[in-house]
């Protein structure tokens, strides 16, 4: 095609398409090389640097190329992994919580004649639009043994208090926090899906004498594939990146430590040990993961889920 | 559509670590020498200003400009990001053992040339806090001699008085516990000044240099025996595991369920906000000791520094002088709250307002400044933070576990040991 329209008028079109793509594609080109490929680039950069010491006891530690070090060092290192195990508890409680809880919210709000659902919508997305920080302060003070109205209530009918942020307690605690963060968002993403399938479906499995039960879990579950492959995807990336809520804890807990979480150990690794090119090389080896496992799950679901595709 | 939003994801990922790890690379600014000179100052001490604009009022040609940029915990990774792209301040505030770092770091510059403005306003001790190697490095501002600050309506009342050794400290924390249960006499040094103020006196030395090499003596008898100490306490259930400045230990100093707390000058001052029903009813004392020895410790405090990028060291100098060696400069840090490090600050502090919690002790200065002379000395290293990072994390697990805290220790000294050698330093 290209070379009829090349033969008919040589000079002018040649060119146009060559330079209008280009054109078209240059602003987000420039976004995506200044805040995506540069950055990127340079963490990688940081990742093979040390600040390494120029002699002597206090000699001025400066940028020197150390190849892999920090790669060996990160990957082999114990609290690194061990801040990898935590992580997995977490997200096996939290993530199917989450989702288990936001599909049945859905179903629920989605069945025909249902009361204040545009109240119960809101009431249940709302915790999604409190800040982070603030949610985790809140549950905080709910979970501390001293201000706790657990504690209250618990010492009122003559049971021990619970201490909710030591021992196995502090993983449901924390799961608790996502869940009740999370739940909006994952309901009103499967909501809005479930409105869009069409009502002659239901209409049809009514005739046939369907239940509502069944209707839910024959039609509207199958049907829901998408957004859950979706809200699963989003929450387990989410669940990687985990940071505020155990950081805001932290000052109360015993249990937490500064590397309680891969985020949290990097954090300190850059800004408080300053170790930056440590933490750049963590910070690669945790992306790469995070792609891989995205990768790998999508690669997994999506031939059954999107197999047109 | 998934695929792209996925690959976004992705990449978002790989960015956020990407900005999680940005910093610069060092410049040198430019600065005219004619005109008036304004210098920007870091620091997070309250009412500094205040002081600073008394100077400013004085001194047109020499204006100070305070930035409230970071506290204590983050100041370090601010002046390090800014000063690695060429920015920053003239002038910043630095916890003294975090000074080598920032010496190491390319931050700190060598004021020794200058020096001789102030050092004669200072104990040895005061200086040895802030001299690196062979260079002096900042100027002491406030310093915290050990206190043992004890609610003395409840000693009075069970007829107990301060504890004068830690076996005594350790008896009275017993009494406590079984005479009002639910109280306890005292917490455990959870966080690693603490407990190197404790481990000050016995001559521990976590760092030290010999030649170009570093010795670290983090797991060594004298803080082997402070850690052993306070295992036996906390086993016993007779000390708190609450971490200080938490929402649950202001509830419980407030409330009158912890008795004491031993901790630097600036205790009364700073607890104020978190136990404000308790105002008067407490009293200070020295530091219990461990075998009746004279040394004392020190916890927090800090000095200020002149950075590299300053393009008027001299003046910079000129003012920390003033602020903090000068009798105009010291009171305005009294009033801020501070115990002033010179000797000139801490001979203001007679008749001067005693905290409001320690209000009903009047010789309470006079205490901290007899406190103050008979601090031992004590060398921070390079990578202080590593240090206490492990010590903090690793006794709070080793608490929940009951792993002996002397293991911690040795792992805090291997960390350090590790980060040195990693940093390229010869370690002994």
């Amino acid at each position: 095609m290209t070379t009829t329209i090349s033969r008919a008028a040589p000079r002018r079109t040649s060119l146009r398409p060559r330079v209008a793509p280009w054109a078209f594609l240059a602003p987000a080109l420039a976004l995506f090389t200044m805040f995506l490929v540069v950055p990127i680039g340079y963490a990688i950069y940081l990742s093979v640097m040390q600040l390494r010491s120029s002699g002597g006891a206090f000699g001025i530690r400066r940028q020197t190329f150390v190849g892999l070090d920090n790669y060996v060092a990160s990957l082999t290192d114990p609290e690194l992994v061990a801040s990898l195990g935590r992580l997995g508890i977490f997200a096996l409680i939290s993530v199917p919580l989450t989702l288990g809880l936001a599909l049945t919210f859905a179903l629920l709000l989605d069945l025909p004649g249902v009361r204040l659902a545009r109240f119960s919508r809101l009431a249940i997305f709302l915790p999604y639009a409190v800040p982070g920080v603030i949610g985790a302060l809140l549950w905080g003070f709910l979970y501390l043994p001293r201000t706790s109205p657990a504690t209250y209530l618990l010492q009122a009918v003559g049971l021990p208090s619970v201490d909710f942020l030591n021992g196995s307690w502090l993983y449901l605690s924390l799961s608790n926090i996502a869940v009740w963060a999370g739940v909006g968002f994952n309901m009103i993403v499967m909501y809005t899906a479930l409105r869009s399938i069409p009502s002659e479906l239901y209409e049809a499995a009514k005739i046939d004498g369907a239940s509502e039960w069944q209707i839910a879990w024959r039609i509207k579950v199958p049907l829901l594939t998408p957004a859950l492959v979706l809200t699963f995807l989003f929450s387990v990336i989410a669940t990687l990146q985990a940071y505020g809520e155990p950081t805001t804890l932290r000052s109360m807990s015993n249990s937490i430590s500064f590397n309680f979480f891969p985020l949290m150990k990097i954090y300190r690794d850059a800004f408080n040990l300053d170790n930056t090119s440590g933490a750049a090389a963590a910070s690669v080896v945790l992306a790469l993961g995070t792609l891989v496992i995205s990768l790998g799950l999508l690669r997994l679901l999506q031939r059954r889920t999107f197999g047109e595709n | 559509m998934k695929r792209s939003t996925l690959f976004r994801a992705g990449a978002l990922a790989v960015a956020t670590s990407a900005l999680l790890a940005t910093a610069g690379c060092a410049g040198d600014a430019g600065g005219d020498s004619s005109g008036p000179v304004t210098l920007e100052y870091w620091g997070w001490a309250p009412g500094i200003a205040d002081v600073v604009s008394v100077w400013n009022e004085q001194h047109p040609e020499i204006q100070v400009k305070v930035v409230e940029a970071a506290g204590a915990d983050d100041m370090i990774a601010k002046l390090l990001a800014a000063q690695r792209a060429g920015e920053g301040p003239d002038l910043a505030q630095a916890e003294y053992q975090k000074l080598p770092n920032l010496v190491v770091s390319d931050v700190a510059l060598d004021i020794s040339q200058y020096a001789d403005q102030f050092s004669g306003s200072f104990s040895e001790g005061a200086l040895s806090l802030v001299t690196v190697g062979d260079g002096i490095y900042a100027v002491p501002q406030d310093t915290g001699p050990m206190i043992f600050m004890y609610r003395k309506d409840v000693f009075d009342q069970n007829g107990w008085a301060p504890p004068t050794t830690w076996d005594e400290y350790a008896a009275l924390a017993e009494k406590v516990h079984t005479t009002l249960p639910g109280s306890y006499l005292g917490g455990y040094p959870d966080d690693a000044s603490t407990m190197a103020a404790y481990a000050q006196p016995l001559g521990a030395e976590w760092w030290a240099t010999e030649g170009d090499a570093w010795k670290v003596g983090i797991d060594e008898a004298p803080t082997q025996r402070v850690v052993t100490f306070w295992q036996k306490l906390v086993e016993q259930g007779v000390v708190d595991t609450t971490h200080f400045f938490t929402p649950e230990w202001g509830t419980m100093m407030n409330d009158g369920s912890l008795l004491s707390w031993t901790a630097g000058a600036w205790a009364p001052a700073a607890a104020f906000s978190v136990a404000p029903d308790t105002a008067g009813l407490w009293a200070a004392a020295k530091m219990p000791t461990w075998d009746g020895e004279t040394g004392t410790g020190f916890m927090g405090g800090s000095s200020v520094m002149v950075t590299k990028n300053s393009a008027h060291p001299k003046e910079a100098v000129e003012f920390l002088t003033w602020l903090n060696a000068s009798e105009e400069g010291t009171r305005g840090l009294i009033d801020a709250g501070l115990f002033p490090a010179s000797s000139v600050g801490q001979s203001q502090l007679a008749g001067q307002p005693v905290p409001d919690l320690v209000s009903n002790q009047a010789d309470f200065w006079d205490l901290a400044v007899d406190i103050a002379g008979n601090s031992a000395p004590f060398t921070w290293g390079p990578n202080v933070q590593v240090a206490f990072d492990a010590w903090s994390d690793g006794v709070k697990s080793a608490t929940q576990t009951g792993a002996p805290y002397t293991d911690v220790l040795k792992a805090a000294q291997d960390a350090v040991v590790a980060d040195l050698e990693k940093s390229g330093f010869t370690v002994q």
